[in-house]
């Protein structure tokens, strides 16, 4: 699903994909200092987290599944 | 939201792509202060960094002016405004220069030549000698970023701006808050350049999911013209993953001009070739051929490796998955319209300028780069590198005369009432207990626009029945809009924004009654050049959508003593 997964033992918590993603995908836990996936249905599939993350801690997809239509949401 | 910031600067520059970088350096570097809002991080936001073309024109390269303007005219069917599609040709150098001396890098192939898109034949750059020189993707979008830094421009990142705030009938700055603490912020500003870029609804492929229609949005509802909303940018995405397609390509190594490789043909269901991949068409014959029950369309690729890296592959150059590897093996790779829904053609969309200094109805608003609709193309984009080339130039020119208004200005006092009304808009979605989700209004607002009869193949009764939707969507849904937190809230002006975007499209499509370039009206499929040699300008009149023409001027006019199937050899279904 677009970005998949963030490896949380590879992330070093450097902050640098949460400003390469322009849509907001991608937040810090401040508890834990790991990047983490706040809105993932967001996910344009660019790219630039993993092209940045200098730990090679992310894998995106091209595959992305919306949600199901519905008559109000 | 109770936290609250008061910026004040001389020059306000909403949007850091290309254009609103150089905007915020060349305003800078005339001796204003200026402040650089983006609701995302500068640098990496926008179309911009997706862009790996530059069209450079120069008599040094051995480049003819009148075979450039031709090209542009006689592929945007008459409906550019030579005077700014000379004037982009003529700025692009500069502004070139500039990018090479900040240490934007240009590929070059082994004999130290550069590389040069796309790579034709003689014989057909004689009729099409338009190219740009080949970049590389982000890192070009960084350099501008670190440029306006060392310039002395206050960035502010991730900030979202909603509206622009009027002082009188002047602009005196904006509203906007931020994605991470929900802070408003209020800019008070001597003169605001718009750079927000250009307008989509977040289609699948093509990474354009930030590109909402806010700039030229907010500017409508300060009662600034809008233009070009009835062109369509036809960009397909693949079929397997049509979520995906243009992210960054691999950065690949060109040693000869061989290596590059053309574009691919395009060939239909029945194994028909649609277009050879060197004569230009308008890029909706795809939608012809599906029409007709001819689908799927397939991309044909040659023997050029690079060519597939170029278009399709993966960021890391790579077949992903098994479906890719057996595309690959044919050379034949499926694709689908509709990853560009929403945008029209770049540089002609937007906000409608009254000068070549990028100036606007508004005293004290400018407009550059894709939320500016200089018409600097016509119906139909003529050339890749063309867009960062106009960007660029009216990026600067922007800056410029914006930095040379707001120094003979006096800081600009905000009316309390109109501060007080914006904070009330801006947070309304956040406010509300209930309502509906901005994601959700979205996807109904694709499930209108997308299917190809609406904006592809365009019909008054379609379109009026869309356009029935996208009014309920105004009136009872997006008042509606509700946010659970600030990226909600970005989304829900976001989507605002998109439906607003989506009525002035249908009403300028409904306008139009011909066919012309990217515009195809099965009930109109004939140009009119009686009639519509002219442009469509949209502005708001006493809370209405008011639409009107503004002729181009006769010198303009394609020869009309040129048979009508010389004038326009492209042929539409029906015509
Ligand atoms: C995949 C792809 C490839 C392309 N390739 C080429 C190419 O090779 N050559 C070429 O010339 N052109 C190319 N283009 C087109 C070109 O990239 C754009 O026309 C150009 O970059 C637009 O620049 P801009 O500065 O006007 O807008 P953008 O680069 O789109 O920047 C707009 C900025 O405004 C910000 N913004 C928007 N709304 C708000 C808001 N409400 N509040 C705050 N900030 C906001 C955005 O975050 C963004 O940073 C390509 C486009 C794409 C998508
Ligand atoms: S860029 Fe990589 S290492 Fe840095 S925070 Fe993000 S995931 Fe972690
Ligand atoms: S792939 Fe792009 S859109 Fe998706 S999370 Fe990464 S940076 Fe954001």
């Amino acid at each position: 699903m677009s970005l998949e997964n963030i490896d949380p033992v590879l992330c070093n918590g450097c902050g640098i994909c949460v400003d390469s993603c322009m849509v907001d995908v991608i937040r810090m836990d401040e508890e834990n200092e790991k990047a983490v996936i706040q809105y993932p249905d967001d996910c344009m599939s660019c790219y630039f987290c993993q092209q940045d993350c200098p730990e090679e801690a992310m894998y995106v997809s091209e595959v992305k599944h919306p949600p199901l239509f519905v008559a109000w949401g | 939201m109770s936290q609250e910031r008061v910026i004040e600067t001389d020059v306000l520059v909403i949007g850091g792509g290309i254009a609103g970088c150089f905007a915020a350096i060349k305003a800078k570097e005339q001796g204003a202060e200026v402040t650089l809002l983006d609701k995302g991080y500068v640098g990496n936001s926008g179309e911009t960094p997706f862009a790996k073309h530059f069209g450079v024109f120069s008599p040094e390269f051995g480049h003819d002016l009148e075979g450039w303007m031709n090209q542009v005219s006689h592929v945007g069917e008459y409906m550019n405004n030579p005077e700014w599609t000379e004037l982009t040709f003529k700025d692009s150098y500069a502004r070139w220069q500039d990018m090479v001396d900040w240490g934007v890098k240009f590929y070059k192939y082994d004999d130290d030549e550069y590389v040069w898109w796309p790579p034709r034949e003689p014989e057909e750059m004689a009729k099409y000698p338009m190219q740009s020189i080949r970049m590389y993707q982000r890192q070009h979008a960084k350099i501008y970023r670190t440029q306006a830094l060392k310039t002395g421009v206050n960035i502010v990142d991730r900030v979202m701006v909603t509206d622009l705030l009027k002082q009188d009938d002047e602009l005196a700055g904006a509203i906007g808050f931020t994605i991470d603490d929900q802070e408003i912020i209020i800019v008070k500003a001597k003169a605001t350049i718009m750079t927000a870029g250009s307008a989509a609804f977040k289609p699948n492929g093509t990474p354009l999911h930030v590109i909402t229609g806010d700039g030229e949005a907010m500017a409508y509802r300060v009662g600034a013209e809008i233009t070009g909303k009835e062109w369509n940018d036809c960009h397909p995405s693949r079929a397997e993953f049509p979520a995906w397609q243009w992210s960054p390509n691999k950065d690949i190594s060109l040693s000869k001009k061989d290596d590059y490789g053309g574009l691919p043909k395009k060939v239909n269901a029945e194994g028909d070739q649609i277009s050879d991949g060197k004569t230009v068409t308008l890029w909706i014959e795809d939608v012809f051929e599906a029409d007709a029950g001819r689908a799927p369309i397939y991309w044909q690729f040659g023997s050029g490796e690079a060519a597939y890296h170029n278009l399709v592959a993966g960021p890391e150059g790579q077949p992903r998955n098994p479906l890719d590897l057996e595309a690959e093996k044919d050379g034949k790779v499926r694709m689908v319209l509709g990853s560009s829904l929403g945008m029209s053609v770049h540089n002609t969309e937007g906000i409608w300028p009254t000068s070549t200094k990028c100036e606007t109805k508004i005293p004290g608003l400018y407009a550059a780069g894709d939320s500016l609709g200089a018409r600097t193309v016509g119906a139909r984009y003529p050339n890749i590198g063309f867009s960062t080339a106009y960007c660029s130039s009216t990026g600067t020119r922007a800056g410029i005369a914006a930095a040379e208004y707001a120094l003979q200005k006096k800081s600009p006092v905000l009316d309390e009432e109109e501060i007080t009304r914006a904070k009330k808009e801006l947070s309304a979605p956040i406010d509300r207990p209930g309502g509906f989700s901005p994601s959700w209004v979205t996807q109904a607002l694709q499930n209108t626009m997308m299917p190809y009869w609406i904006l592809y193949v365009k019909s008054e009764e379609r379109m009026q029945s869309a356009l029935t939707q996208i009014e309920f969507m105004r009136d009872r849904v997006v008042p509606k809009l509700s946010a659970r937190d600030a990226h909600e809230l970005r989304l829900a002006h976001e989507t605002k924004n998109m439906v607003l975007s989506a009525e002035m499209k249908l009403r300028a499509s409904l306008f139009r009654k011909e066919s012309r370039g990217t515009h195809y009206r099965e009930d109109y499929p004939l140009r009119d050049d009686n009639e519509w040699l002219a442009w469509v300008k949209i502005k708001e009149e006493d809370g209405e959508m008011t639409l009107s023409k503004e002729p181009i001027p006769e010198k303009w006019w394609p020869d009309q003593t040129i048979p009508y199937e010389e004038r326009y050899p492209i042929r539409f279904p029906g015509e």
